[in-house]
């Protein structure tokens, strides 16, 4: 292997690194055996990483600053406020439920589904969601009856739904009642009750009967500047709809939970 | 691990990385930090395909880019108290390069063979991963290698044999 050329920088380089098969590295071995400059170049070469390991090397063992390691905290501590976020509304919902019960609101229901997104319950929002679009517009004609006349409307509301039916009250939010009409729905007739406040916003809540028992955690939705607040609750599905801010729309969903159970 | 905890696990090799590329200490923890954030930003975006510390070492790489294409630094010198790390005195010169020699060397290296240079023989990367790393052909990673020796060889004093007669010029090395 005397006659062989000078072996190449690459050829070296997958050497040194020991990338390269078995039989090709005992090849290269053989001929540096009578290329001294090669030999001469490998060592130089295994003295520039020494001098970088030497150098740079101990960086890695230095204690890391705390303004690296506050990236990182921060993070953390983003993640886990989301995380423990969603659970803290779960809980509340069961809490509702058992202080529900507790005040004798009869048949017990049980917080099971309470996580499970049905398909049901989105064409439930996506119902809410158009009716409120619908009616949320009329200037002259926003109500069927007006809230004036309340007797009429839960009477009408109750007969429609095939179950006892009463607007609840928002005013802790600011909205007041407007009045109520009937609108359908997948499931037969659902009342649409329309709620303004002193600005003018109007949202509305939509109770649609349902075909099968089931019930839900609270779900968002949200379609443009419309959002959502729904859920189902044994044999009826509710959703309160509006364009105010999500935090508002989500207290008015609460107070409607708390009412309607 | 989590993905957080991936990256945390990350930072001393960056910070070993950014050192070495930067030298000075502030201006390479500011890059990692750099890093940090914006990997951080966009972690739940992070699809796992492959390890986290490669993803990190490539958004420090673009950092790293951008910063030498805003203020490039051909050829910044050290000052003496600048060295961080005291070098190593006598000892066999044979068997040893002198620190200082080499941290001086490595700072006149163009930014390209020094990213090179440090990717494979300080981070321990192979070819490949070295290549993917720094988006380049494998190709053209070894030749940046291998004129990264060079250099630092010649500019260590150590130059030997007639591979080398281009001199010491950058222009020439590019």
């Amino acid at each position: 292997m005397t006659d062989q050329t000078a072996l190449t920088d690459a050829e070296l380089l997958d050497y040194a690194a020991g990338q390269l098969p078995a039989e090709v590295m005992a090849t290269i071995a053989a001929r540096l055996a009578d290329d001294p400059a090669a030999r001469a170049t490998l060592a130089e070469w295994q003295r520039q990483n020494a001098a970088l390991e030497a150098l740079y090397q101990p960086v890695a063992r230095e204690p890391v600053p705390d303004r690296l390691t506050d990236v990182i905290r921060r993070a953390e501590a983003e993640d886990a406020a989301k995380a423990t976020g969603r659970p803290r509304a779960r809980l509340w919902l069961v809490a509702a439920t058992i202080a529900a019960l507790a005040v004798g609101a009869g048949a017990g229901w049980f917080a099971r589904d309470l996580t499970a997104p049905l398909a049901a319950s989105q064409t439930l929002a996506a119902n809410a969601m158009r009716a409120y679009e619908t009616y949320v517009v009329e200037v002259a004609h926003p109500v069927e009856v007006a809230a004036s006349d309340a007797d009429h409307l839960n009477a009408w509301m109750s007969k429609r739904l095939g179950q006892e039916t009463r607007p609840p009250d928002f005013a802790a939010a600011g909205f007041t009642l407007m009045g109520g009409r009937i609108v359908p729905s997948d499931q037969g007739a659902a009342a649409l009750y329309m709620y303004d406040n002193a600005q003018g916003q109007r949202i509305t809540l939509y109770i649609a009967p349902q075909g099968a028992s089931s019930t839900t955690a609270f779900q968002f939705a949200q379609q443009g500047a419309t959002s959502s607040f729904y859920w189902m609750d044994r044999d009826l599905s509710y959703a309160v709809v509006g364009t105010v801010p999500r935090e508002v729309l989500r207290s008015i969903a609460l107070a409607a939970y708390d009412q309607l159970i | 691990m989590t993905v957080l905890e991936d990256i945390k696990a990350s930072i001393p090799a960056l910070r070993r990385y950014a050192r070495a590329l930067m030298r000075d200490r502030d201006r390479a923890d500011d890059l990692v930090q750099d890093c940090l954030e914006r990997a951080v930003a966009k972690r739940h975006l992070w699809r796992g395909d492959g390890p986290v510390q490669a993803w990190l070492f490539r958004i420090l790489i673009n950092r790293y880019r951008d910063l030498q294409r805003q203020s490039p630094q051909p050829g910044h010198l050290v000052a003496i108290e600048d060295l961080t790390y005291e070098p190593a005195q006598g000892g066999n010169q044979e068997a040893s390069l002198a620190l200082r020699e080499v941290q001086d060397a490595m700072a006149r290296l163009p930014g390209d063979q020094r990213e090179a240079l440090l990717i494979v023989a300080l981070e321990g990367k192979t070819f490949d991963q070295a290549a993917s790393l720094l988006d380049i052909p494998k190709g053209t990673l070894m030749s940046r290698l291998a004129r990264a020796r060079a250099t630092l060889r010649l500019l260590t004093g150590r130059s030997a044999g007639p591979t080398l007669t281009k001199g010491p010029s950058m222009g020439a090395m590019k």
